[in-house]
């Protein structure tokens, strides 16, 4: 029974199976780290804390304990948790206020309990304990199904220890308190230990870029107290008395010890896919006398219960009030690339994305097409429909988005998703992904959100269910086009060619949409600092199939006569000036989402009678395994004409940490050949 | 927030009886919007009908029919519309349905649709009861029309809405009427402001009612631009104000400051008490302190050191402080009652002071001082050391730990305040920080090789406003996310912060920031051949705007005095020397002067100074062209670039 649950640790975000121990103790019964109302005085001097010095807080000790007991005639989890805080500085007073969110939904709920707190403060030498006082405490409404649990401590100051401990109970089993060890303050000490009674399996998950410190797993027990409910005639509901059962646990103890404060960087997915964790998982039930009941297991009966789920599947068929747009959709393109499309279209006209990714569509697609709104799961959902509808095969695709987290593909965890749009297998074997919810995206690109490496197709057929590599086709493409004339004052003039493609056409049209086209060209003005620029046209705006173009003619007259040589850097005035890696170093990958290719040629035209002193070197830079390169080169092969190139191409959507010095190295030599100075003197002798 | 599964979390279906509307008769149909209104606008408000019924003293209810023409993706925000509430303000109603272009019905709200949310921390607030009530109903594909329907109830009739339909740039407006009922009993007071010529109120008198009305047609769309006053001193507007007005119980008159100030007063009079224990903590603290200047600063260094600010904000809370007890045993408050308690820390330590009520925030135009009313979003001290206003005033930021003693920088300076005094209010200025406290000075050493690489150090004080932003940096995060701040926003190519440290100066004359920076600057100035090309002011340029496309529209404001001194001192390698240094500029206008200099220096390096003085005005539109002149020939300036030749030897 032990090993069906097994503790798996991702260890470097590789996953791999490391044992689990068994301690001679008991993982639950070792001594606490902490005794709530218990400080010790030398916590309130300065001296531990002089490493510290970067931080607003540390925590001392965060120490939660979950465990199962019984309510009426079923079980509920009971999280007890006491954080001790320590308060090194005024902008660490924030860490004395504290939020928990609490979930309810049909009679089902989270609550809070047996709420309290000290401030302890060190006054001549004694300590000084305040409590927390019930009026600074409050229990928020802040949505339908949310509740927010706040409190905040009194007497905070610089050089305070607070304390609060509470108890927080769920009904919803499924979701078994979580931990994280990793916060953005630095951590001392974090501990959480769980009992669960042998009748639920859970998948534990550790994540972390090293193992615990202490990681105990023992056999417990627990008596769990059940009301027998009458369930039918006289007296339904009443308590036809109460009933102990006995039950082995599964007792874990976890230990962190000095946990750094985590800080995010650009370029990654969420925080959660970083930070040292632990996540439960539901994956069975297993009840005396009754058969064992297996929640998730494999994917083949993770397809199957999505497929007859109400919310999913359930949505999933016919579509009469689309009846008539998509109707004459299979005689019309009889190309199913192109029919996709189509259906794509009616989709998106039908119902707007509001911005909300799920994966269940909670109500049926008619309310959502009623509304012209709805999530990204009525919105694929009923695209899915609408294909099928259409003659098309396609078939719901599962996936997490960037915010939402990576996914396994080792476990097969439903609730690690959160996303699903349609795929749509075609002829030549390939896969064509298509979602609604962007208008400004071409059908078969997929939002930048979605992009986050696999999912996973969902098929009745289990030979059909697979893994589908969700590495964008696009990229993220940005081409300039220059032609510059220079006059022997020093003036310039000429005229420009710009494309965005891929994901970076979606990003410039995203913007424009937001903006208007009046503030996005006001936007281009502004990146051309003290440049006249009288016509300024936008290109294939409302076509998301092709690049968006932009096309400007510049004048910058001369801001005096020029003595001697002129000296100019013809591409950084194009270029993006800074580099986007602003640290020395880096703990994560660089998750670009997609692949780059940045290019940049500017035909210069030199004033009559001038040529250039000296032709800068070309340059290539290569980043190891294929990783990218940075191509640069000025030639001038027509009398009077220069022609410089910048070309950046970074294949890959992710780099690993390890790459980062050469990435930001690679976009220094870029910004330096960029702002390279042509020296442009009188031909001698004329 | 937690991922739940959703097996527990399917709803029960709701039947289907909803049925769809018949088609009535189309509205708002696109095509019925004058072109020039189209011009330049991203959304149309089609109607803008409010009404407002003064029942009594204590009651009004305001009633808003609202419809919106979305033009275009930009304009999409009008498409959806929030109702703030809480404890004195009701919701009677929110209704909305959408149009097509056509003005067909596209779909009526549903109340199910209307999401209820609470505020959360959002406006600072620890707690607070002001809720929202909002409905979406953004549509896949424009234009398209949105027409919202609400009423409001109000119990606090402190505060009369205002009317002022053109609230956002890119909106025009097709029509807007406001109508005010109100007793004779009651008479309206208001203010009408930037109304176009020809707009007149329609006063009448009905037995016991008077009703006012005004209207406002075709106005095309505004562009909010540069250095320009904020929208809502351009746009049409009427503000209305009570004269009588009641409260929970509590009756007032706001017309004049006097008596506005004279119900605060009284609203929070007799919530000074502190405990025995506290007051004799600051016998204590004050008993040897020469002068009521010495006893204040130990009061407000108690302050900062004992109590943070955590805003309650429920019911009357909103404007009746807490009382200085409650601040004495949990050691926080909010604006009004850490002021309140900070008052009576004083009165203890034998120093008379007022609280003042003032509009705080670095971007909000002053008080209008000629239409009493409720114009106020916080509170500080104002401890008169001999006359109020006078410069010798100490004036007291009580919600900040950090704040010097005696400073109200960008958030609460170079305003008009209310002071609440037993005799009732009185507008006052508050302190007011100009180009000689406004201060950036600026030391940079440019160390180069010869292969181009270069290493920098920049110290740098900043005092006064210029000092406001770098003070919250450095109390209010922790030295790795200063770091990081300080690196995100750094304008250089590429670099590594060596060196990064923060501090305060004594607040003597005006408080400031030290920035220490230690920068490596690899591949910083690579040679072109012979020669290498270096912007001296590595730290400083400040850009030129865009040109000027159509004209003009807004007043030109500079919202703030200052100072800027740099100097930079360039120190060349080995085998170079300079070749080319830019010739000095300088020049004086009514926007600020500017001057900047380049020398040789008999020890090799040579050093960059400039000196610019940004001046705080208000000028007419016709002063704008002027301005950008001003920044363009800065710009111009800023990026001047250093020749240096490599030497033969």
């Amino acid at each position: 029974m032990q090993a069906s649950l097994l503790l798996r640790l991702w260890w470097r975000s590789l996953p791999a199976l490391l044992g689990c121990w068994l301690a001679t103790g008991t993982a639950w019964a070792q001594s606490e780290p902490i005794k709530y109302g218990q400080i010790d005085k030398q916590d309130l001097t300065a001296a531990p804390f002089v490493a510290d010095s970067a931080a607003a807080a540390v925590v001392l000790c965060d120490f939660g304990r979950s465990r199962m007991r019984g309510k009426r005639d079923g079980l509920e989890v009971v999280f007890e948790r006491v954080t001790r805080i320590k308060i090194l500085k005024k902008s660490g007073y924030e860490e004395a206020t504290v939020e928990i969110p609490l979930y309810h939904r049909e009679g089902n709920s989270e609550k809070v309990s047996n709420l309290r707190g000290f401030t302890y403060n060190l006054v001549n030498g004694s300590v000084e304990k305040t409590k927390l006082e019930p009026g600074g405490a409050f229990l928020e409404k802040r949505t339908a199904n949310i509740n927010v649990q706040k409190f905040t401590l009194p007497n905070v100051r610089e050089g305070s220890v607070i304390e609060y401990a509470y108890t927080l109970t769920s009904d919803f089993l499924f979701n078994f308190q979580d931990w994280t060890f990793q916060r953005d303050i630095p951590v001392r000490w974090s501990e959480y230990r769980s009992s669960i009674p042998t009748f639920y399996k859970y998948n534990i998950i550790y994540q972390g870029n090293r193992p615990p410190d202490v990681n105990l797993m023992s056999v417990g027990s627990v008596s769990l107290l059940l009301d027998r409910t009458v369930q039918g005639g006289i007296g339904t509901g009443q308590t036809a008395g109460n009933m102990t059962i006995g039950a082995t646990t599964e007792d874990h103890q976890w230990v962190l010890k000095n946990v750094p404060a985590f800080q995010p960087e650009p370029y990654m997915t969420t925080a959660r896919d970083y930070t040292a964790r632990l996540d439960f998982e539901l994956t069975g039930e297993q009840w005396p006398d009754v058969p064992y009941r297996d929640l998730t297991g494999t994917w083949d009966k993770i397809n199957e219960r999505l497929l007859g789920m109400e919310d999913f599947g359930g949505r999933i068929g016919r579509v009469g009030f689309l009846q008539d747009q998509l109707q004459d959709l299979s005689t019309q393109y009889p190309d199913i690339e192109a029919r996709a499309a189509a259906v794509r279209q009616v989709v998106m006209a039908a119902v707007r994305y509001d911005g909300h990714d799920r994966l269940y569509a909670l109500e049926p697609l008619r309310k959502a097409f009623d509304a012209h709104r709805g999530s990204s799961a009525d919105v694929n959902l009923l695209l899915l429909s609408a294909l099928q509808q259409a003659g098309i095969t396609a078939h719901p695709l599962l996936l997490s988005t960037r915010a939402h987290g990576r996914v396994s593909k080792e476990y097969p965890l439903l609730d690690r998703y959160n996303y699903v749009l349609a795929l749509v297998p075609l002829a030549d074997g390939k896969d064509l992904l298509v979602d609604a919810t962007e208008p400004l995206l071409p059908c078969g690109v997929l939002p930048e959100r979605c992009l986050n490496r696999v999912g996973r197709l969902v098929s009745k057929s289990p030979a059909q269910s697979r893994w589908v590599d969700l590495a964008p086709s696009q990229r993220h493409v940005h081409f300039q086009q220059v032609h510059m004339a220079l006059d022997a004052q020093g003036g310039l003039s000429g005229k420009v060619h710009e494309e965005f493609g891929g994901y970076a056409a979606a990003d410039a049209r995203t913007e424009l949409a937001a903006q208007g086209e009046k503030k996005y060209l006001a936007g281009v003005r502004q990146r051309h600092e003290g440049w006249a620029l009288p016509t300024l046209a936008l290109g294939q705006v409302d076509n998301p199939t092709k690049p968006l173009t932009l096309d400007y003619e510049f004048r910058q007259p001369a801001t005096g006569p020029a003595a001697g040589p002129i000296y100019l850097s013809p591409l950084s005035e194009f270029g993006t000036g800074q580099n986007p890696f602003r640290r020395e170093s880096r703990a994560f990958a660089v998750d670009f989402g997609a692949a780059q290719d940045e290019m940049l040629i500017v035909n210069l035209t030199l004033p009559e009678g001038y040529e250039l002193a000296e032709i800068p070197k070309a340059a290539v830079v290569d980043l190891p395994r294929e990783g990218g390169r940075f191509r640069y080169s000025v030639t001038n092969t027509l009398p009077g004409v220069v022609q410089l190139t910048s070309r950046l191409t970074l294949p890959n959507a992710v780099y690993p940490a390890e790459d980062y010095a050469n990435l930001r190295e690679l976009y220094r030599l870029l910004l330096a050949r960029q702002s390279d100075k042509l020296v442009i003197q009188k031909k001698a002798g004329r | 927030m937690k991922a739940l599964l959703p097996l527990l979390a399917a709803l029960p279906l709701s039947s289907f009886l909803y049925l769809s509307p018949s088609a009535p008769a189309p509205k708002y149909a696109v095509a019925d919007i004058p072109a020039a209104l189209r011009e330049g606008a991203h959304a149309v408000l089609r109607a803008d009908d409010e009404v407002v019924t003064i029942k009594s003293a204590g009651r009004l209810v305001h009633t808003v029919h609202r419809v919106v023409t979305i033009l275009d993706a930009a304009g999409d925000d009008f498409g959806r519309h929030s109702v703030g509430y809480d404890a004195l303000n009701a919701v009677s109603y929110l209704r909305g349905a959408v149009y097509d272009a056509d003005g067909r019905l596209l779909h009526q709200l549903r109340p199910a649709e209307v999401r209820d949310q609470g505020m959360g921390d959002t406006g600072g607030s620890f707690m607070t009861d002001v809720r929202v009530r909002y409905a979406d109903l953004r549509q896949p594909q424009g234009p398209y029309t949105v027409e919202f329907d609400y009423e409001i109830v109000s119990d606090n009739t402190l505060f009369y809405p205002d009317w002022q339909p053109q609230e956002e740039e890119g909106l025009a407006v097709q029509s807007a009427t406001l109508r005010v009922n109100t007793p004779t009993a009651l008479p309206l007071r208001y203010q009408e402001r930037q109304l176009p010529a020809g707009t007149t109120v329609a006063h009448t008198t009905a037995g016991s009612q008077e009703t006012y009305q005004w209207q406002l047609a075709n106005l095309p769309a505004v562009d909010d631009e540069e250095v320009a006053p904020p929208l809502a001193y351009s746009t049409p507007a009427v503000v209305l104000a009570p004269a009588a007005f009641e409260v929970q119980g509590h009756k007032g008159t706001a017309a004049s400051w006097q008596s506005f100030g004279q119900w605060n007063y009284e609203l929070n009079a007799g919530r000074d008490q502190l405990p025995p224990a506290t007051l004799a903590k600051v016998a204590a603290l004050v008993k040897d302190a020469p002068d009521a200047r010495t006893r204040a600063q130990r009061i407000y260094s108690m302050l900062q050191g004992s109590t943070r600010y955590i805003s309650v904000q429920l019911g009357l809370g909103g404007w009746q402080t807490f009382p200085a007890s409650s601040v004495a045993s949990n050691g926080y408050g909010d604006c009004k009652a850490l002021s309140n308690y900070t008052k009576a820390l004083l009165a203890a330590a034998g120093v008379p002071s007022y609280v003042a009520l003032v509009g705080a925030g670095s971007d909000r135009p002053d008080l209008r001082a000629d239409f009493p009313s409720s114009q106020f979003n916080h509170a500080v001290l104002c401890v008169p050391m001999a006359q109020a206003g006078r410069p010798d005033t100490l004036w007291l930021e009580c919600t900040s730990q950090t704040n010097p003693f005696g400073y109200m920088g960008s958030f609460t300076g170079n305003r008009h305040a209310l002071l609440l005094t037993p005799q009732g209010g009185q507008v006052v200025a508050t302190p007011r920080y100009g180009a000689a406290e406004n201060r950036q000075v600026r030391r940079v050493d440019l160390f180069l090789d010869a292969v181009g690489g270069a290493t920098a150090t920049a110290r740098t004080l900043r005092t006064g406003q210029e000092h406001d932003f770098y003070s919250q940096l450095l109390h209010e995060l922790g030295p790795a996310e200063q770091k990081k701040y300080v690196t995100d926003r750094l304008r250089l190519p590429t670099f590594t912060l060596t060196k990064f440290n923060l501090a305060a100066t004594p607040a003597t004359p005006t408080p400031g920031v030290v920035e220490t920076l230690g920068l490596s600057l690899p591949g910083f100035a690579v040679p072109s051949g012979k020669r290498v090309f270096i912007n001296a002011n590595l730290l400083s340029r400040l850009p030129a705007l865009p040109a000027q496309i159509g004209e003009r529209q807004a007043a030109v404001w500079l919202p703030r005095a200052s100072l800027h001194a740099d100097t930079v001192r360039l120190h060349l390698p080995a085998g170079f020397r300079a070749e080319t240094l830019p010739a000095a500029v300088q020049f004086s206008t009514d926007y600020g002067t500017y001057a900047c200099q380049y020398q040789s220096l008999p020890d090799g390096t040579v050093q960059y100074t400039r000196h610019l003085e940004l001046k705080r005005a208000q000028m007419p539109r016709t002063a704008y062209a002027g301005y950008l002149d001003f920044r363009r020939k800065i710009s111009i300036a800023d990026k001047a670039q250093v020749v240096l030749l490599k030497t033969e030897s």
